[in-house]
């Protein structure tokens, strides 16, 4: 009896004493995510063009922090861990930037042949982005003998936080319907473990690799904007970049971000 | 004055909140809106007026109120990724969630209110109305019993499939990835403690933890333990044995390989059949067949394991240390038994549940210790205590509190009033270490684990290290989310500030812990009001007793507070 008097004293004190209002956090969240076109078809493209090229960093470039492993030594602990929300390469080049064209409603369909898969090797997910086309299950790898949770925090779709245990070398995940990212990947039990996921509609979305170089091919001849998404630096989606691609042509574009 | 101040502060907002409530109620613009108006009245200023989980009284909560917004509930009837049912809703506003600030409402609202505020829940998050099909429920047919065969299995499971990562290796919540973990808010969330379901937000009967930990907690780090979460999903259990022989080989037979082949297309049939059911599409009859023999194993393995962790946790709370449970320290003749001596597992223990201590600043709404238990002996010249209490991570100093700079590590103070007040009338020491009447106390700190020092204080910001430290012997230890302490002092002490023994007599004992991990410090604290014990005479002594009198007085923090916040005032008042 005692303890649930106390109990229920302890609440509605704590309902009391309470300073101050609640920061509740201010839509922003939008701006941080990719836009995406009311409606895609897939369609043959004939004599497409290409839009590429690099993203640099501008700014002073930060030392890329060591991640602290706080178990699992053995295996996780095996080689240094850096946080990589901010990659950046000889010559300033951005990695990990998702470059896309924002408003395309036609084009090509998925290349639906390669498999969608997200290695856990030595407790790091990799790639740190991975674009997943909707209706296509990415296959989570485990090969570390030791236990992940794949938690994938999701808010359109629904949120999966699963477990796959030492002995589940592949697991695949369920696909989803709804255009939707990037959204946050982690690992609960190794909670430095952390990657982007970005579920999308149409194909036209490229990620910069180590020289921070894209490429988007088949672009069907027309007017578009192109938008970029990095964790770090954030994204254009105020002022998204106007390009126009000529059929069969070639269409090149940098970009230099700085930290948001 | 301080006290009086508190009272006052108290009673200001007693009547703010009913100025409020009226006012709402007057202003409330759609009266037939039954369930907004239950909403708003009784839920909003945790949850938030739009259900953002963000009301006036939510920023110093831990576990925060929950988001409507997002469709994410812990306790559900249905598999991992689904809504909630309306009876899980019903249900949890019913009960309530132990260990969290979520109160239940059984008695202050009617059944017809309940069911109405759970469908004006549903209408903050859209998901409840898109979705044309409800929800699919976790099975609870096939029930495998409890028994310890049972229990054994579910025990190599824990291992297996990585409860103890979090929950650590016997279920007390200090697993290696427990320090790290935030929800989908990014607040910090402990896993639980398995040994003490009756701090379970859900329910600790077996059919709750099989729904809990196969469904999953949405929103929290917890994950579901879905089908192909388990071994060998798709294999019968002879098959999986086979399969792990195989794979335990050097070298296989080209047969071998070709039933492991087997085996292995199997699984990722059965595996494809579960993800084709998850994404929505209709199963063929032999689809539905294949799923329904792959589950019927995980199903077993489940019930194991929610027997296992059945068997972790008491079936109840443990009845507080007060009335028939008071702590008696048992006489021995000879040595007293040292900290890990099996003798101690001879003795009941008191139970002394704590509370965050919230009259001072600055305080602990959310604790982290549920309790200290405490067992005693004494013989012609000693007395020796053993204090137990769970606590999820061993902080030995190491950290610093952000906001004062100092030192957060992990401790108990122990208190006894310097005087014994003469019977069970006379008055107490205030029970916030003391105030015009001293108390004693016995602080332990984790990082200096083989001592305890004597305090005097008179008053909880107001303590002193006794200049002539007596002698005390001191034992401890922290395994698996426990720590032991163990106290020896003689009976009697020369020193004046010091507590006196003697058999039969009923002596205030109070207790204050800190979770360094928690920010616990200095006043932020976790503690309980003054209870009792007594050297239980040794039945030839015919000592004059008062039993459970004292106890009684003793009787909940409430009427404790107040009264003794009230007497102390009374007391001030006359001295002055
Ligand atoms: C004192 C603050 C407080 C009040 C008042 C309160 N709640 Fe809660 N409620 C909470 C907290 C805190 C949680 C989250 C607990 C957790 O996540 O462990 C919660 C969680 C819930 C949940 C989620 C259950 C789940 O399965 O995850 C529901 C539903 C809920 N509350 C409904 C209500 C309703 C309806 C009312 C009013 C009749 C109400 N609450 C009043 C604090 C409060
Ligand atoms: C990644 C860490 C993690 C793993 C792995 C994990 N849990 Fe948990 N568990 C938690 C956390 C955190 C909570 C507290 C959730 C909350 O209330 O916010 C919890 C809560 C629970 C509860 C209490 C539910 C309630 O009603 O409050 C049970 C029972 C439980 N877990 C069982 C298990 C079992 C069994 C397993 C293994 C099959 C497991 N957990 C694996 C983190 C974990």
């Amino acid at each position: 009896m005692k303890t649930y008097l106390l109990a229920s004293l302890t609440v509605f004190l704590a309902c009391c004493y309470v300073g101050g209002a609640f920061a509740a956090d201010s839509g922003s969240g939008e701006m941080e995510m990719l836009v995406f076109p009311k409606a895609y078809k897939a369609k043959a493209v004939n004599n497409g063009g290409t839009i590429s090229g690099v993203v640099t960093f501008e700014g002073d470039v930060p030392e890329m922090k060591v991640l602290e492993i706080t178990k699992d030594q053995a295996i996780c602990g095996a080689t240094d861990k850096y946080d990589e929300s901010l990659v950046v390469g000889e010559g300033n080049a951005l990695k990990n930037t998702i470059v896309y064209l924002i408003d395309i409603s036609a084009g090509k369909d998925f290349d639906k042949s390669t498999k969608l898969e997200i290695d856990q090797k030595d407790c790091k997910f990799s790639p740190h982005v991975q674009i997943v086309p909707l209706g296509v299950r990415v296959t989570m790898l485990n090969n570390d003998r030791v236990n992940h949770n794949v938690h994938i925090f999701s808010s359109i779709n629904t949120p999966v936080n699963k477990q796959q245990t030492k002995n589940r070398k592949k697991m695949p995940l369920k696909a989803v319907k709804k255009a939707e990212g990037p959204v946050s990947v982690k690992c609960d039990i190794h909670g430095w473990m952390s990657a982007w996921i970005a579920y999308v509609p149409h194909p036209y979305f490229a990620v910069t690799n180590e020289k921070g170089e894209f490429t988007l091919e088949d672009v069907p001849a027309g007017d578009y904007k192109l938008g970029y998404w990095h964790e770090a630096c954030g994204t254009n989606n105020k002022a998204p970049v106007a390009v126009t691609v000529a059929a069969g042509g070639t269409v090149t574009q940098d970009f230099t971000l700085k930290l948001k | 004055m301080k006290n009086r101040n508190v009272v006052s502060l108290l009673m200001l907002v007693f009547g703010i909140l009913c100025v409020l409530t009226l006012a709402h109620a007057q202003n409330a613009p759609e009266a037939s809106e039954k369930g907004k108006e239950v909403y708003e009245n009784s839920c909003a200023h945790c949850h938030g007026t739009e259900g953002r989980g963000d009301g006036s009284a939510a920023e110093n909560l831990l576990p925060k109120p929950r988001d409507f917004t997002r469709g994410l509930y812990k306790i559900r009837s249905t598999e991992s990724g689904q809504l909630p049912t309306d009876q899980d809703l019903f249900d949890i506003i019913t009960e309530g969630m132990p260990g969290s600030s979520m109160p239940g409402w059984e008695t202050s609202l009617s059944a017809d209110d309940r069911w109405e505020v759970v469908a004006y829940i549903k209408t903050f998050y859209d998901g409840f109305k898109e979705s044309e099909t409800s929800p699919r429920v976790i099975s609870l047919e096939d029930k495998i019993p409890y028994s310890e065969e049972s229990v054994e299995i579910g025990k190599g499971l824990y291992v297996d499939l990585g409860c103890v990562e979090c929950h650590g290796n016997v279920g007390r919540g200090d697993g290696t990835s427990a320090p790290t973990l935030t929800d989908e808010w990014g607040f910090q969330t402990w896993p639980a403690n398995l040994t003490q379901g009756w701090n379970y937000r859900g329910g600790a009967d077996t059919e709750d933890i099989f729904k809990r930990f196969i469904g999953g907690l949405a929103g929290s780090p917890m994950p579901a333990f879905e089908g192909d979460s388990f071994l060998h999903f798709g294999l019968t259990a002879e098959e999986s044995t086979r399969l792990s022989e195989l794979e335990n080989k050097d070298e296989m037979t080209a047969a071998e390989e070709e039933a492991s082949e087997q085996f292995y297309e199997k699984m990722d049939a059965a595996v494809d059949v579960a993800l084709n059911r998850a994404e929505g599409m209709e199963l063929s009859a032999a689809e539905q067949q294949t799923y329904n023999n792959a589950m019927k194993v995980v199903y077993e393995k489940s019930w194991h394991l929610a027997n296992y962790v059945k068997s972790l946790s008491p079936e109840k709370r443990p009845e507080s240390a007060i009335g028939n449970n008071v702590l008696r320290s048992q006489y021995v003749q000879g040595a007293l038994p040292a900290m890990d001596d099996a003798a101690w597992e001879t003795l009941q223990s008191g139970y002394f549940p704590l509370v965050g201590q919230i009259v001072i600043e600055p305080r602990q709404f959310n604790p982290t210790i549920d309790s200290v238990n405490v067992k005693s002996f004494y013989n012609d010249k000693e007395t020796a205590f053993l204090f137990t209490w769970d606590d999820r991570t061993n902080t030995v100093g190491d950290e610093t509190d952000e906001a004062t700079g100092k030192t957060l590590e992990d401790a108990l103070a122990i208190q006894f009033p310097v005087k014994v007040p003469q019977g069970p009338t006379a008055p107490k020491p205030y029970f916030l270490w003391g105030g015009r009447l001293p108390v004693y106390l016995w602080h332990w700190k984790a990082s200096a684990p083989e001592q305890v020092t004597e305090l005097t204080a008179k008053g909880i910001n107001n303590a002193e290290v006794q200049e002539a430290q007596g002698e005390l012997h001191v034992q401890s230890a922290y395994t698996n989310g426990q720590y032991k302490l163990w106290v020896k002092r003689s009976l009697k002490t020369d020193d004046k500030k010091d507590l006196q023994l003697e058999p039969g007599v009923f002596v205030p004992i109070a207790f204050s812990a800190w979770d360094g991990a928690n920010g616990d410090i200095d006043t932020k604290r976790v503690m309980t009001s003054w209870y009792t014990f007594v050297l239980e005479p040794v039945p030839s002594s015919r000592r004059f007793v008062y039993p459970p009198l004292i106890a009684i007085l003793s009787l909940g923090l409430l009427f404790g507070l107040r009264a003794v916040v009230q007497r102390r005032n009374s007391e001030e008042v006359k001295n002055m």
